[in-house]
């Protein structure tokens, strides 16, 4: 049985595969032209205010901020990206899972108690338990992201329709996606912020359809995130 | 074989309309997860606390019916007892749970806490014109004393936002139920720096023999610590 399925699938024996065939490429194709995505541009900067460096069981918590009554809060899967793109590569750092560090600090860090600026934590440092633990954890940078992924415009109109001949879409749609991203590392051994460091990103995606809508995603937060990640590794490690 | 096809062609059709039209009438119940508290990481205080659940506490849930936008449910007393527990674990240097308030003057403790909530409410994305849901909860707070007279009563307010963002499709259920558990976690945040602020705990705290802290922590049932 399985002798004569890969027989069958060789190229102009059976007009029906055939035509399986062809639209397997065409999909290929599709999704070739699809991962290409639209055109994102990215820009980074930063400002140093003070060395850095990490040693040996230092660690680092990025962190969003969850402050009230902001309705712009930092997308975790953000917050996951930079933590997960900080902790891996050659020059990796290790990074705590911001809920865990939340958790392992509760109630320090919830958006009613959080350290608003620097000139707050020495008052949290002096809390004997809370300096312990964030001890035991090598905390040494902690790192505040602020900002968010926001559509700007979009245009252009699609109709899908469904018969009993079939289904199709015709039109064609675009959108423009901006982040923007602040983060402000603050050094909890010397309690002071060392530099912040902010990445945008602006894409713009299109979906053109006649039958099938092809969607040139631009991944504006990854964008965002990885140059923001890289950027933030090279200031700490490098400073 | 085209008639077939076309017979089962309509019957998918007939159900996504009538699943469409559903949307418009269906309840969402969620359930505050009772394994997310942490016990507060803090001095604590050298006094024996009793802890009293009411029932009403412990079986409380939520629901409002927002017409056409369906029927939504939270269900957060169950979630209360792991959520007092841990708070007070960590906050006190023991905690004696209380089990009817006509005994409290049996219990090893120097007062007793029980907490009501008094109200609940919440907003939805589409109310707010925004990507949350967010959660409120008021709780009234009591301390009382051996002999059973409240000692000192307050309101305390807890929030609880969750981006709709952060989930798959934008889900209801898991972002109503990140909501209910942020508010929960901001009542116990709110708790512990209210608590030694209130003027008639200072006076309680003061007259009350200070005990000798555990050496070992005290059990804690269902949080990370």
């Amino acid at each position: 049985m399985i002798r004569s399925h890969t027989e069958s699938s060789q190229p102009g024996r059976n007009p029906r595969l055939t035509g399986l065939v062809s639209t397997a490429r065409v999909a290929f194709f599709a999704t070739l032209i699809a991962s290409l995505g639209g055109c994102v541009t990215s820009t980074v900067q930063e400002v140093r205010q003070a060395s850095t460096g990490m040693t040996e069981g230092d660690s680092i918590v990025i962190l969003g901020r969850r402050d009230r009554p902001s309705n712009d809060e930092t997308e975790l899967d953000f917050i996951d990206c930079v933590s997960a793109n900080l902790g891996k590569g050659g020059t990796a750092v290790n990074v705590i899972n911001e809920q865990a560090f939340r958790d392992a600090v509760f109630p320090w860090f919830e958006p009613r108690t959080a350290p608003a600026n620097t000139s707050d934590l020495p008052e949290l440092m002096a809390t004997p338990v809370v300096s312990q633990r964030l001890q035991e954890i090598g905390l040494r940078y902690l790192v505040w992201i602020d900002g968010s992924t926001v559509r700007t415009d979009s245009g252009g109109s699609m109709t899908c329709s469904v018969t009993t001949a079939g289904a199709g879409c015709f039109g064609f749609l675009t959108w423009e996606n901006d982040s923007s991203y602040e983060a402000s590392i603050w050094d909890l051994r010397s309690g002071n912020t060392v530099g912040r460091v902010s990445s945008d990103a602006i894409g713009t995606s299109y979906m053109p359809a006649i039958v099938v809508p092809l969607p040139f995603i631009a991944r504006v937060q990854n964008s965002a995130c990885t140059s923001l990640a890289g950027q933030l590794k090279s200031f700490i490690t490098n400073g | 074989m085209k008639k077939i096809h076309r017979t089962q062609l309509l019957r998918h059709t007939v159900t996504l309309v009538l699943a469409v039209l559903m949307t418009g009438c269906m309840t969402t119940s969620v359930e505050v997860p009772t394994t997310q508290f942490p016990v507060p990481l803090m001095q604590q205080l050298p006094v024996r606390m009793g802890l009293y659940l009411p029932e009403e506490l412990r079986n409380y849930e939520f629901r409002q019916d927002l017409g056409d936008a369906g029927v939504f449910e939270i269900e957060i007393g169950p979630a209360q007892e792991a959520m007092f527990t841990n708070l007070l674990t960590g906050m006190f240097a023991k905690v004696v749970p209380a089990s009817d308030p006509v005994t409290f003057d049996t219990l090893e403790a120097d007062a007793v806490l029980v907490p009501r909530i008094a109200e609940m409410q919440f907003s939805t994305p589409q109310q707010t014109r925004t990507d949350y849901y967010e959660v409120w909860i008021r709780y009234d707070m009591a301390l009382y004393n051996q002999d059973g007279t409240v000692l000192v009563q307050w309101p305390l307010t807890a929030y609880g936002k969750a981006n709709t963002q952060n989930y798959l499709l934008a889900s209801t259920s898991p972002t109503l139920t990140q909501a209910a558990l942020n508010a929960c976690r901001d009542a116990m945040a709110f708790f512990t720096v209210q608590f030694q602020t209130l003027p008639g705990v200072q006076q309680w705290l003061q007259a009350t023999t200070p005990i000798q802290p555990p050496t070992n922590p005290a059990t804690v049932q269902g949080g990370t610590s």
